[in-house]
């Protein structure tokens, strides 16, 4: 190979490799949600609502409306407002989901934060949570069953939703 | 040194002004910028898991393996993309860096490639087992319970066959037919390891810029293959309609197929370049040759000259008239495009002969500018050497002939007689030093050859080879 390749091939490689490094680095440091799934993009919208370890169980007025369905209407009661449960921390990672309550329907759940420590987690995760997300809001409780190959992610995303439930005041 | 063509001073016009420095220097400039693109996008697939935030995930063990795994995954496949898109036959990287280099790069990536995807296995399972606590047989089935995952074992179960299968001493066992038919498998490979790297891991997960640009790598290297390999080829094979007007026996086991077509100087052949024929009868379609033009196409009219070597070559000289033949090409840098210096020198063993042929023909060169050595075994091997003496007579170039056997246990390229009166290359080509040196025969030849003209100091630039044992 010819100097001017090498040098070429070594000052690229060296550019290319610094710019993934600070993405990382900056990805790492800035909301952690961001990184773990790619199912996190609405987590990551609302900043009124309540959380579950401030457990006042009055909801901001500005909660914000489950994914737009229904901000049209004008009843209270069908006014979506989300609760954040608390974070559940696994050997792959912490866990921590938010909740929709509409009229005191639980009508979605959205996680913050999932297990992501190391490639599979993360495939597990995907993999996972779209099952209890709908097992979850067809039993309306997290009384349903582990998905397997998942038993942690299925246990502490259960056990967040569990808090956030409590918070929200649907019992089951 | 048996005969010597008398230089003769025909009133021809003055080579064209070409600046071959100018016009090298360009080339090269575009070999090492194709060369660092390649190096860096090895890197941009590390700087992809980076950006992930890779390099927060060597804190335990497991994750440290893990993470190493991915990253060899990620190598091992954008080197098999380079590989494909070396294989894609693409016109400007053929007139960059030659065939012949193309496909030996290709070549040379094969293992590290294959090393890189096994290593990506076995690190990955072995990673995966440590933190979740199983051993290396249970986290394999656990894998293979994921989405998209035995179809990525398939997969590098296909690109192995495909490069155990090529390594040169299993090759030798099989016929070029099964050969290349297992390498076929290797785009099967290529694209049933692609689920898993989208659905598997978060790193190219959907909607991430990573995902974007590893697709786009998939595209770039596919769409080469599909134009340049598939595609273009069917348009031209089409357009020029080239169909074997007839076969002329040279010599015993040698025949000139001359090929009649459209508009087959349109197809921008330089002389010493070659196609990849395929005959389109029962028994030779499966086969396709790549066979150097002996002589420059007119508009309707072209001619190959082939030696009895496969098993396809030998059905060759029996092909009837009318024939369909479909064509690719043309590729390879043994032309006067290559050409860096003032001089010309030229060396040609048997059938070696027909590229060199054709090159002298295309070449404008001046009265004394070029010379040439032609080399046989025997006189029986004296292929379109009438046609050599003729066009070095008309062109003004010096033509010697050596004809002969090698001498046993001695390492020169000359015949016996020759080589004992300790002929060598700078005798034959006193002005070596500023020549081009064009070697066309076999390869053991031609490494002899291209060993004593850079023990005399010839640059690389200034040699040209083209491998000729098919």
């Amino acid at each position: 190979m010819r100097t001017r390749a090498v040098l070429g091939s070594v000052f690229g490689s060296i550019a290319v490799l610094i710019i993934g490094w600070q993405a990382g680095a900056a990805a790492l440091t800035s909301n952690q949600s961001a990184l773990s799934t790619g199912l996190s993009t609405s987590g990551t919208t609302t900043g009124s609502s309540t959380t579950g370890s401030s457990a006042s169980g009055t909801p901001s007025p500005a909660a914000t409306p489950s994914s737009g369905s229904t901000t049209a209407s004008p009843k209270s009661s069908t006014t979506s407002k989300s609760y954040t449960g608390q974070s559940v921390n696994t050997q792959f990672g912490s866990v921590q989901v938010r909740i929709s309550v509409t009229g005191g329907k639980l009508t979605d759940v959205t996680p913050l934060h999932l297990t992501d420590f190391g490639g599979r987690s993360v495939q597990i995760s995907n993999y996972a949570v779209p099952i209890l997300r709908k097992e979850v809001l067809s039993a309306q409780s997290s009384h349903v069953n582990s998905v397997g190959g998942a038993t942690y992610t299925s246990e502490a995303y259960l056990s967040s939703l569990q808090s956030a439930l409590d918070t929200a005041g649907i019992t089951s | 040194m048996a005969t010597s063509t008398p230089v003769q001073n025909w009133n021809l016009a003055p080579s064209a002004p070409v600046d071959r420095r100018e016009r090298f220097r360009r080339r090269r400039r575009a070999a090492d910028l194709l060369v660092s693109i390649s190096w860096i996008s090895a890197s941009a697939a590390v700087a992809l898991y980076l950006a992930y935030g890779g390099a927060g995930q060597f804190g335990t063990v497991g994750a440290a393996v893990t993470s190493i795994g991915i990253v060899a995954g990620l190598i091992g496949t954008d080197l098999i993309l380079i590989m494909l898109v070396l294989a894609a036959r693409i016109p400007v990287l053929d007139r960059v860096f030659g065939q012949d280099r193309l496909m030996a790069t290709h070549r040379a990536l094969g293992k590290p490639a294959v090393y890189l995807i096994l290593g990506h296995a076995l690190l990955l399972t072995v990673g995966y087992g440590i933190t979740a606590g199983l051993n290396p047989i249970a986290q394999t089935v656990s894998l293979l319970q994921l989405p998209d995952m035995p179809l990525a074992y398939i997969g590098t179960g296909l690109l192995l066959a495909v490069v155990v299968t090529s390594l040169v001493a299993v090759r030798r066992k099989f016929s070029y037919e099964i050969w290349h038919v297992v390498h076929l498998l290797s785009y099967a490979a290529v694209l049933t390891a692609l689920p898993h790297q989208l659905s598997v891991g978060g790193m190219l997960a959907n909607g991430t810029f990573q995902r974007v640009y590893w697709i786009a790598l998939y595209v770039v290297a596919l769409g080469a293959i599909a134009t340049f390999r598939v595609v273009e080829p069917i348009v031209k094979s089409l357009q020029h309609g080239v169909r074997v007007a007839g076969v002329e026996l040279v010599a015993p086991g040698v025949a000139s197929i001359h090929l009649s077509g459209r508009k087959l100087t349109s197809l921008g052949s330089d002389g010493g370049q070659f196609f990849v024929w395929r005959f389109w009868t029962l028994k030779t379609w499966w086969h396709s040759h790549p066979i150097s033009l002996s002589a420059v196409p007119t508009d309707s009219a072209a001619r190959i000259t082939v030696r009895a070597l496969g098993d396809g070559s030998t059905r060759l000289g029996r092909l009837p008239r009318g024939t369909r033949v479909s064509i690719e090409g043309p590729y390879g840098l043994f032309t006067d495009a290559a050409r860096t210096s003032p001089k010309l020198a030229i060396v040609a063993a048997g059938i070696g002969v027909t590229p060199v042929r054709a090159l002298l023909e295309h070449s404008r060169i001046a009265p004394g500018e070029a010379t040439i050595l032609l080399r046989a075994s025997s006189e029986d091997e004296t292929y379109l050497w009438d046609e050599m003496h003729a066009l070095a007579n008309q062109r003004g170039a010096r033509l010697y002939t050596s004809i002969g056997r090698r001498p046993r246990n001695a390492q020169t390229w000359l015949a016996a007689s020759d080589a004992a009166r300790s002929v060598h290359l700078r005798s034959i080509f006193p002005d070596l030093a500023i020549s081009d040196l064009y070697v066309c025969g076999p390869q053991a030849w031609t490494d002899l050859v291209v060993a004593e003209a850079r023990a005399n100091g010839l640059p690389a630039h200034q040699i040209h080879t083209e491998r000729f044992d098919w």
